[in-house]
């Protein structure tokens, strides 16, 4: 990074907006409460608060479009579709949500019935064109769509992936007699096959863009000229100009800084340059995890609100079990944890707020694991209260002969068991093993609980940042500035190989498309390409890497990549059986921002120093041991020690089991490594 | 060893995670559109002893049916060796009907196997009178290959003469063998978890909690069903049958302290339609039906089905004995039975207890020659209105009950198969009023490029899925032929028709009843 540029992260969360400054190698962070009905407000506020010159760069993570989403607050939409197909968006896969269920909520579908069109045109399986467009029957739509009030348009037509003429028809035709009312076009958003996830992902992006679009505008005007990017569900980060036009892209971007931001450390920590890391964030009501090996990986497969949305996003697990999560005694006298979760409001028993349910948090506390007087440093008015959660415990252990501890270890066991099945899926269940992987910590709750699960899957080293309350915001100033496209091409993978010139003239095509989103000026762009392959005959796809330019040798490499990585993913492959193609991704990005490491402190200190407390803590069955409690301000670098301990600090407490053995590294990160020799 | 209340949550989440690994893998490697797209399939683990521990479930109506699968490989099979599968599609040893293969091997804890494995999958075709294996048949020889349950590895070792067996025997040999392939990628799958995780846990505690993981379901549904009152509920509802006739089931629920028994006394006898059921089929739909009113998110294991007895009349329509028909009874019957028993238990307990849903899969399947002159056989079923409960209305569009397969992509479809489908929406008003309304029935329309057989087995074309405490019927289906000129004929609930080039079906599914009068409904 250039000496003297200013940069700042901005992670709108929940409870909290967090900021990080970087300039001249320094770092400074910042939190304040989120404005809820204007995200921007607490923005500015913060940025006045922390008295920064114009950032060169303000990158931004937003929950505008997903809340959007969530509270149903998105845009009046209107979908045009082909005839005969309005209610494609209502039947989705005409399977209902839970199996054994004679009551059923109903499902939402965005937009209702009236504000879906049909307009006669039809194309066939090969994208010919079986019947014209009636661009008649548009006038009759138009004045529907202005008596109804409608702020956006998804259009949708079948088979639009393979001839886009129909949906760029009408959208001239909108464009030029209602232009105040924005579009989706499909084509634009997902040139893919299956008619109810593209018209799903569609609907979302129509539906969130007009906010997002003028949330990112009065934002851009209140920072008078300071760059805005947004972070993307991809990981990637967007101009905010750009990223106003895709807001569906924004989504699911909540949980993607840290993860790029777990990558970040690991690769300045010198961990590898290509790290493989498994992260792990777990706050109050439920827990992300993401395995990373050796780069972040993308998924088209996600939900949001009983929809498809079928766009690039970091492939992240998420489990209901977090601090928040409940605890109860069932009726067969088995313990169960969430997915209930108390919240923040009333939120566990220990905060006094009128929590009775136990929550993972209190167990954590009772078990010594939490200090009453360190939780957010202090930052909530009261201590919490101890004796509150410790009653609450036993009388849950009362239904299963259990002391209040033994119920909170349980309750810990459980949760963790919640959360191995997720640290599995992700792992184990995907071909990868675990025990070469590298677990990063962060949120709330992560740290404490990192060890156990570490020791469950076999894991053998943590990392825990430094800053493991805020590694979203971190992740935002180390992200990538990338955008992606994709171009359906469904053909034999060996027809491809023999004309690899046709593919090559696509890929220069989407290559101007994606470079187009870019900023013009910096010239280290990265171009990266893949296909989505398949045996034919299969419906699932796997995305393999092809190298640029596209040649024959380069598509051979591909295949082979592509049995690999289908050997490794399900246990078998054929490399005899015939392949195809069905998707043309493209990604262009810039690196993001590195940070020098620290200078090393000038008066280092002793490790006895840091110890501020001996703490009584039940790590396990065997009862309480006494253990030492270090500050985590005042660990510096070099230090070194072995489990069992515990390291407090304003945003999270870590638990060091036996066996692992603590040091801290130059960016104050703590590593942990397991069956560390105890002479140490 | 004792039961630890911790830790049987936590293999409630191990066992579960074998299960839905394995079906992840046959979605993900499966071949026909029916296993990759619609995911009619299941994968379960069971102990030696055939009890099932835990299963992955799409379709409610393996879930009763599966344990016979493994009874059946169990008693075939004198000596089991590692890297045996035993496969099995006979409905009277094991299976519930033809298209259903089921495959079984065992998990070896050093000389004796100690789970088992299993997968079941709807194969698209498997031979017989009709593409698509569920024809208008009076007999079971006419309904495909029959495949009792034999070893088709052994040691490892594909048994390669019995598989050329097999794939000269249905129409898709392909689709088949890749299927069939998947179908084991998942059970190597199901094998390498649970032995890693005896591996790590010692093999005795991984037991004795399959084992406390059953008992727990259990004591769960008592629970559940001695809060019920005692007594005998009963309720009867009909079969359409080919030839215009009814076939009457007739339950009684008799309910006593923490048990209940379905007694089907009373009920038709086997009828000449591809519309009779295995006791499997049966027991599954009584299973389904209980598991649906528990309270509680119970683990679906052998203990839930415990309590519950089933009884039925020797050879009777949901009793049948070789070689009678079955293609349908399967999917067509077991929605029947469903409906009936539920029917019996909303007089127990009325304020669980909705109205009959569609209470058909709209079963179609089309078959014929593609252009490369290959056989082609697609199948597909058509969701419709799910009926109205205390307290909600139905769904629409959805399907019901023993079943829950997705839809084929109308984009997938049309790259595949020489018929193109012009209309797929929901039928306005098709919902059974009431307070709470009856989801709303599907039309589905389909333009034939091609001459092509077409076999439909469908239900409720002629008594509408009834309504429940004064909610109206939904709507009855109805399944139209539409010539080149737009002449359109009726056509009945169960066809097998020659379409010509030009020729539209349009398939209308029935609405979900309504709950309670319309007039109490809030606006």
């Amino acid at each position: 990074m250039s000496p003297g540029r200013i940069l700042v992260g901005i992670d709108v969360g929940g409870t909290f907006t967090d900021f990080v400054l970087f300039r001249d190698g320094q770092v400074r962070i910042h939190k304040t409460a989120t404005t809820i009905g204007d995200q921007s407000q607490a923005i500015i506020e913060g940025l006045e608060l922390l008295q920064t010159a114009a950032a060169d760069a303000i990158i931004h993570g937003t929950t505008v479009a997903t809340n959007a989403l969530l509270e149903r607050r998105g845009a009046r939409t209107a979908l045009i579709t082909t005839e005969g197909f309005a209610d494609v968006l209502s039947i989705g896969r005409q399977n209902r949500p839970q199996l054994y269920a004679l009551a059923q909520p109903p499902r939402s579908h965005l937009i209702p019935r009236q504000h879906r069109f049909e307009v006669t045109e039809r194309l066939n399986s090969a994208g010919k064109v079986l019947t014209p467009l009636n661009e008649q029957e548009l006038e009759n739509i138009a004045v529907q769509i202005a008596e109804a009030d409608i702020e956006s348009i998804a259009l949708c037509l079948l088979f639009s992936f393979l001839n886009d003429t129909h949906e760029r028809q009408i959208s001239q035709w909108f464009a030029k007699r209602m232009p105040e009312v924005h579009q989706t076009l499909s084509v634009d958003v997902l040139p893919e096959y299956r008619e109810f996830e593209r018209t799903a992902t569609t609907v979302i992006n129509a539906y969130v863009q007009p906010l997002v679009s003028r949330y990112l505008v009065t934002l851009s005007r209140a920072l008078s000229g300071q760059t805005l990017w947004i972070m993307q569900s991809n990981g990637g980060t967007l101009a905010a100009e750009q990223a106003a036009r895709l807001g569906a892209r924004m989504v699911l971007s909540g949980p993607a800084g840290g993860v790029v931001g777990a990558m970040g450390l690991a690769r300045q920590s010198e961990i590898s340059e290509a790290p493989h890391l498994i992260t792990l964030d777990m706050g109050g009501t439920s827990t992300d995890v993401a395995l990373c090996p050796g780069h972040i990986p993308q998924t088209s497969e996600s939900t949001i609100c009983d929809l498809p949305l079928r766009l690039p996003s970091i492939q992240i697990q998420t489990v209901g079990a977090g601090g928040g999560s409940m605890a109860h005694v069932n009726r067969a006298g088995v313990l169960r944890v969430g997915p209930e979760s108390a919240g923040a409001d009333p939120g566990p028993v220990c905060y006094n707020q009128g929590g009775i349910s136990p929550t993972v948090t209190d167990a954590n506390l009772v078990l010594g694991r939490l200090r009453p007087d360190y939780f957010l440093g202090g930052s909530r008015s009261r201590p919490l209260d101890e004796a509150a959660a410790h009653s609450a415990l036993a009388n849950l252990g009362c239904r299963l002969s259990l002391s209040a501890e033994e119920t909170a270890l349980g309750i810990i066991r459980i949760a963790n068991a919640t959360m191995e099945r997720a640290l599995r899926r992700v792992s184990v269940e995907q071909g990868y093993d675990p025990r070469s992987y590298t677990l990063v910590p962060f949120g709330g709750a992560g740290p404490l609980h990192a060890c156990d699960l570490s020791e469950a899957l076999d894991i053998r080293s943590i990392l825990v940042p430094r800053h493991p309350g805020i590694l979203s915001a971190m992740g935002l100033l180390m992200a990538d500035v990338s955008t992606d496209t994709s171009q359906a091409i469904i053909r034999p993978l060996a027809e491809i190989i023999r004309q690899p010139d046709l593919l090559g003239e696509r890929v220069q095509e989407l290559k101007r498309q994606v470079a187009a989103r870019l900023p013009t000026r910096r010239t280290d762009c990265r171009i990266a390409a893949s296909l989505d392959l398949r045996y034919t005959g299969q419906s699932y796809e796997i995305t393999s890497p092809m190298p640029l330019p596209v040649t024959a040798t380069g598509l051979e490499q591909t295949l082979r990549g592509f049995h690999e990585a289908h050997h490794l993913r399900y246990g078998h492959s054929n490399a005899e059986l015939p392949v195809e193609c069905v998707t043309l991704r493209i990604q262009a990005s810039h690196p993001g921002a590195r940070f020098a490491q620290p200078a090393a402190d000038a008066n280092p200190t002793d490790l006895a120093d840091a110890q501020v407390y001996t703490q009584s803590i039940w790590l396990a069955d065997e009862g309480a041991l006494e253990v030492p409690c270090y500050d985590r301000g005042r660990l510096q670098a070099g230090h070194s020690f072995v489990g069992p301990a515990l390291v407090v600090q304003y945003d999270t407490t870590v638990a060091v089991n036996p066996r692992w053995q603590a040091r801290i590294d130059p960016w104050g990160n703590i590593l942990l490594d397991y069956g560390a020799d105890h002479a140490a | 060893m004792p039961r630890d209340a911790i830790l049987l949550e936590v293999y409630r989440h191990r066992f579960a995670g074998v299960a839905e690994e394995m079906g992840i893998t046959l979605q993900r490697t499966g071949y026909s559109p029916n296993i990759k797209e619609r995911l009619d399939f299941s994968c379960a683990v069971f102990d030696a002893r055939g009890r099932m521990i835990a299963q992955a479930a799409h379709i409610p109506v393996h879930l009763g049916a599966m344990p016979a699968s493994c009874a059946a490989a169990l008693s075939s099979v004198r000596k089991w060796s590692q890297g045996d599968v035993v496969i099995v599609n006979d409905p009277f040893d094991g299976g519930n009907h033809l298209p259903d293969i089921t495959m079984v091997s065992p998990v070896f804890a050093g000389k004796l196997p100690v789970f088992f494995v299993a997968s079941r999958a709807h194969h698209a075709d498997v031979g017989g009178m009709t593409p698509g294996s569920l024809p208008l048949s009076t007999e079971l020889y006419q309904e495909g290959i029959i495949i009792p349950p034999v070893r088709l590895y052994r040691d490892g070792m594909l048994c390669e003469d019995l598989l050329e067996l097999i794939l000269r025997n249905v129409r898709t040999p392909d689709e088949r063998r890749g299927d069939l392939a998947a179908q084991r990628a998942a059970h190597a799958i199901g094998e390498r978890r649970l032995l890693a995780c005896m591996q790590t846990h010692g093999t005795d505690e991984v037991l004795a909690y399959a084992d406390h993981l059953c008992r727990y379901s259990e004591q769960l549904t008592r629970a559940e069903i001695f809060q019920w009152p005692d007594g005998v509920f009963k309720f009867t509802d009909a079969m359409e049958l080919p030839d215009g006739e009814d076939a009457l089931i007739r339950v009684a629920a008799r309910i006593a302290g923490s048990s209940i028994m379905f007694d089907f006394a009373g009920t038709d006898p086997v009828v000449h339609a591809p519309l009779n059921t295995v006791h499997a089929v049966t027991a599954s739909a009584c299973y389904y039906a209980v598991r649906c009113l528990m309270r509680e998110d119970i683990p679906v294991n052998a203990g839930c089905f415990a309590p519950v007895t089933v009884r039925a009349p020797a050879n009777c329509l949901i009793n049948a004995r070789r070689p009678a028909a079955v293609a349908g009874g399967n999917v067509e019957t077991s929605q029947r039975i469903t409906d009936a028993v539920l029917g019996a238990l909303a007089q127990a307990v009325p304020d669980r207890v909705g109205a009959a849903g569609q209470g058909t899969m709209n079963n179609l399947t089309i078959g014929g020659t593609l252009d490369d002159g290959c056989p082609f056989a697609y199948y597909e079923t058509i969701g419709g209105g799910m009926g109205a409960a205390p307290g909600a209305d139905g769904l629409s569009g959805v399907h019901v009950h023993m079943s829950n397969t997705l839809n084929t992509p109308i984009e997938a479809l049309e790259l595949q198969f020489p018929f193109r489908i012009t209309r797929y929406a929901l039928i306005d008003n098709s919902g059974g009023a009431g307070r709470f309304q009856g989801g709303r029935g599907i039309v589905r329309e389909y333009a034939m490029l091609d001459s092509v057989t077409v076999t439909m087995l469908s239900e409720r074309r002629r008594y509408a899925p009834w309504g429940l405490a004064g909610g109206a019927p939904g709507r009855k289906g109805r399944n139209m032929l539409i010539d080149a000129l737009g002449k359109e004929t009726e056509l009945p609930g169960k066809f097998t028709r020659h379409l010509q080039t030009g020729d539209r079906l349009r398939i209308e599914t029935p609405g979900g009843g309504g709950y309670a009068d319309r007039n109490s409904r809030s606006t």
